[in-house]
């Protein structure tokens, strides 16, 4: 170009040119992520030290251990822990018991945790004008991506480092253990890291970026469950797979499976460092789809307006508990013998005083379903706060729309996401129930006894609307009965909870069908409940002034 | 003629905060009304506890002569609402936007939103995440002059538009106004409000200080006089009416009250004109003397100062 023949010197790009100002930025985004990336580690390093120091209580033999293990050494127990190398190795090690049944899950986790943290630090920026000012700094193109990158990377690594860590206390748990278990975790970070990266580059917004990056977690999972369930080499195609597969706290452990990880990531990072150079600032390598230049006729009315603004949670709740309700149903008809290899403390978490483990199993399995019903029902709630603040709720409230149709129609939207929830997760609970116990007349049973959650789980929906009315600005009080449920239902005879506490909590009060009979009553109160905190909340959105930015 | 917007003693507290401090507002129908005030004045308060959306703390409002709180939903029939940062929905495109918004409504003149598509020169096709401020703004503009009512609410709703786009603004706002319906046009381009508005009232710090025709404004305020004159002029500088009053040999500058303004003048007449300028203050200048304190307390003079 001829301004860069006539001037050379002063503004080519030099040998670091496009990376120019990289450290600065990393410091700057670390800063700025510190919150974000501190929330993460309390979350997952807690998590991971409690669990770890109260394994051992709960199958504290190894006699015990191996029991168990042969009673889960089944292709859909495998496809929900991991690899078959470690249950041979149960009974004398309780870290690889442990591992087992936690890489898949937490690490899971902390893939949603790098895929998020990567879009906010790249696309998201792009798309307020953040970045903009950033890059008419003196910075190089590719600075931001590699400040990001960076970033990312050191989390991970700290992140590995707390993990082997919190582990450390475990009996058996050697230095070298500990910090393999831990570097899984750090591999997993990088890993979907390096692909939204690369995402970033290819989608044409931050949306698009995650869709892909959960897309790969979603794929990723799929596989190890596959690879693990038929014990062949589909799990090496997983990212997951590759940290279940270094066969941590087992005598075969080995850690060449996380070089691997690191040398895909290294491929995904060069791309993504190519591509950076060669898209427009603000626009993804794919282009955007055009949108309709018109709407469709249905879209005439603010109910019609929230569902298909809700759309999109709908169906995640559809696809969720479809897999979840499929799970957990396919190992029902083991469930016999698996609750007797279970100790006295997790048995008591499943006893719902029926004769029949498959029953118990089943009447617990329903309740635990209905917990990650109500989540989505609350993250439609979450929806209309979201609306009110993020601005948009002041175009609909100029409309000529009662505050019960806005923010109001939020309430049928989740009532619908969660019942919907509620019921596939109890056709699929039903479907494979059903099919693992070889009896058909399982299907309505356990489908019943889904559906009898039902109410409460509308009470909980009802209460958080209810909360919005009168306090909006307190989201943490949407979530914190939830919480209270959850812990009471799953923990609260552990805990030995006193029975004020428990019932408290309207799941406690469901008939536990089919281990005991139906009881009507329950069903009409809660329902009455809910209707009770609905009138509640419409009386408080009507009150209250709207809040916007 | 009857007031479409009526407050009285209008009062809303935000914790602490006084927002709005007794504000009396009168728009009549079919009047084109600008509302000027720096940000945080109170403009976007009163706009809002005028939709309804937040409930007054003391004095009273009046839309159409309804309760603008209890009666939110049907008032909202017969007007439209342009925020001033416009927020759309990110998987929308524009045109369902614009079409969702003018259903709620109760239907959209499909003709006219085409028509005022091409002449903002707007995609509708594309998703809401991706348009700029100004488009964004477009995109609620578009919808709120395409649909069928009698009140148009403005808060600034020209901050995001290209000076072109601007006078399409101007352009249309005009050919709504001779349609007979009213318009609250909240704004800090002077400009703007001079071309289009028949009557202004500026707020200050939650009261409004001062409302009137453009006109009676005017005359309420100081002109500016240039004069070259043939003959000394004595006791100018006396008169209660002169301020500011510059010397330099026959010529005199110095700006004069409306009310003094024929007194004056005789009195320059009898020495004798040579030359002479008199230049009504620009709707800034009466503006910016509404807040000459604050300006001088940040240093800035408003070339008005006494």
């Amino acid at each position: 170009m001829a301004t860069t023949a006539a001037a050379p010197s002063a503004l080519r790009e030099g040998r670091l040119g496009t990376l120019a100002g990289t450290g600065k930025l990393l410091r700057f985004q670390l800063r700025r992520a510190r919150v974000y990336l501190l929330g993460w580690f309390a979350g997952l390093v807690g998590f991971n030290w409690l669990v770890a120091a109260g394994f051992p209580e709960l199958y504290p033999t190894g006699a015990e251990r191996a029991e168990f293990a042969t009673t889960i050494d089944t292709p859909a127990m495998r496809s929900m822990t991991g690899p078959g190398e470690y249950l041979d190795v149960y009974a004398s090690s309780i870290g690889a018991m442990f591992a087992h049944q936690m890489v898949l899950w937490v690490g899971a986790v902390v893939a949603v945790m790098f895929i998020l943290l990567i879009t906010r630090l790249t696309r998201a920026d792009e798309e307020t004008s953040r970045l903009e000012v950033i890059r008419s700094e003196p910075i190089g193109r590719r600075a931001d991506l590699a400040a990001a990158i960076l970033l990312a990377i050191v989390a991970a690594v700290a992140l590995g480092l707390l993990m082997a860590l919190s582990v450390r206390g475990m009996e058996g748990a050697g230095l070298e253990g500990s910090l393999l278990y831990g570097l899984n975790y750090t591999a997993i970070g990088i890993v979907f890291a390096a692909v939204t990266a690369a995402a970033a580059q290819l989608g044409s917004y931050a949306s698009t970026a995650n869709g892909m990056g959960f897309g790969v977690l979603g794929f990723a999972v799929l596989t190890s469950a596959l690879g693990n369930a038929q014990e062949n080499a589909t799990v090496w195609f997983s990212p997951i797979g590759w940290a279940q597969v270094t066969f941590v706290f087992t005598p075969e452990h080995r850690w060449w499976p996380l070089l691997f990880a690191a040398a895909v990531a290294a491929v995904l990072f060069w791309w993504a460092f190519a591509l950076v150079a060669r898209r427009d600032f603000g626009q993804g390598l794919m282009p955007a789809r055009a949108g309709r230049p018109e709407a469709k006729p249905g879209l005439h009315s603010i109910s019609g307006l929230t569902f298909r603004l809700t759309r999109g949670l709908t169906w995640a709740a559809v696809v969720t508990m479809a897999l979840l309700g499929a799970a957990y149903g396919s190992v029902i008809g083991s469930a016999a013998d698996m609750l007797s290899g279970l100790s006295e403390a997790q048995q008591e978490i499943i006893n719902q005083g029926g004769a029949d483990y498959a029953e118990n199993f089943a009447s617990t399995i329903s309740k635990i379903d209905a917990f990650f019903a109500t989540i989505f029902g609350l993250l439609v709630i979450g929806r209309a706060r979201k609306e009110e603040t993020g601005g948009r709720g002041e175009l609909l409230a100029a409309a000529p729309i009662r505050r019960s149709g806005w923010p109001g129609s939020y309430l049928p939207a989740a009532l619908f996401t969660s019942g919907l929830a509620t019921i596939v997760g109890g056709i699929f609970l039903a479907l494979t129930g059903a099919a693992s116990m070889n009896d058909g007349s399982y299907f309505g049973k356990i489908l019943l006894a889904s559906m009898l959650y039902l109410p409460a789980v509308w009470v909980m929906v009802a209460l958080a609307y209810a909360t919005l009315a009168w306090l909006p600005r307190a989201g943490w009080l949407r979530w914190l009965p939830w919480v209270y449920v959850f812990i009471v239902g799953y923990y609260g005879r552990v805990l030995e909870l006193p029975d004020g506490a428990v019932n408290l909590s309207p799941f406690e009060h469901v008939s536990a069908y089919p281990a005991q009979d139906v009881e009507v009553l329950p069903v009409i109160v809660l329902f009455a409940i809910a209707a009770a905190f609905t009138a509640l909340g419409y009386t408080g959105v009507r009150r209250r002034d709207l809040q916007f930015s | 003629m009857t007031a479409v917007i009526h407050t009285e003693r209008l009062v809303k507290r935000f914790g602490h905060v006084t927002a709005l401090d007794g504000l009396d507002l009168e728009v009549s129908e079919g009047q084109t009304h600008g509302f000027l005030g720096p940000n945080g004045a109170g403009k976007s308060t009163t706009i809002r506890i005028l939709l309804g959306m937040l409930r007054a703390d003391g004095g009273g409002a009046a839309l159409f002569g309804s309760d603008p709180w209890s009666d939110a939903a049907e008032l909202h029939r017969r007007l439209a609402y342009v925020p001033g940062d416009v927020a759309l929905w990110p998987g929308l495109s524009g045109g369902e936007t614009i079409d969702v918004l003018g259903r709620l409504r109760g239907g959209i003149d499909k003709r006219k939103r085409d028509e005022l598509l091409e002449r903002f020169d707007l995609d509708p096709r594309k998703k809401g995440r991706s348009y700029s401020k100004g488009n964004r703004q477009k995109v609620a503009l578009v919808a709120a002059f395409a649909s069928d009512v009698d009140l148009l609410l403005l808060d600034e709703p020209t901050s995001g538009l290209d000076p072109l786009m601007a006078a399409v603004f101007n352009e249309v706002v005009r050919e709504v106004a001779a349609e007979g319906k009213t318009v609250l046009l909240s704004s800090h381009v002077m400009s703007e409000v001079e071309a289009l508005c028949d009557k202004v009232s500026i707020i200050r710090k939650g009261v409004v200080v001062e409302s009137g025709t453009l006109a009676d404004m005017r005359h309420l305020s100081r002109s500016e006089v240039r004069a070259t004159l043939k003959n000394p002029v004595r006791g100018l500088g006396d008169h209660e009416g002169v301020h500011n009053l510059k010397t330099d040999g026959l010529d005199v500058r110095f700006h004069v009250d409306g009310t003094a303004l024929d007194d004056v003048l005789t009195q320059l007449a009898v020495v004798g004109i040579t030359s002479l300028t008199c230049e009504p203050p620009s709707l800034e200048e009466m503006f910016l003397r509404y807040y000459g304190d604050e300006l001088a307390a940040k240093g800035v003079e408003n070339g008005d100062g006494d």
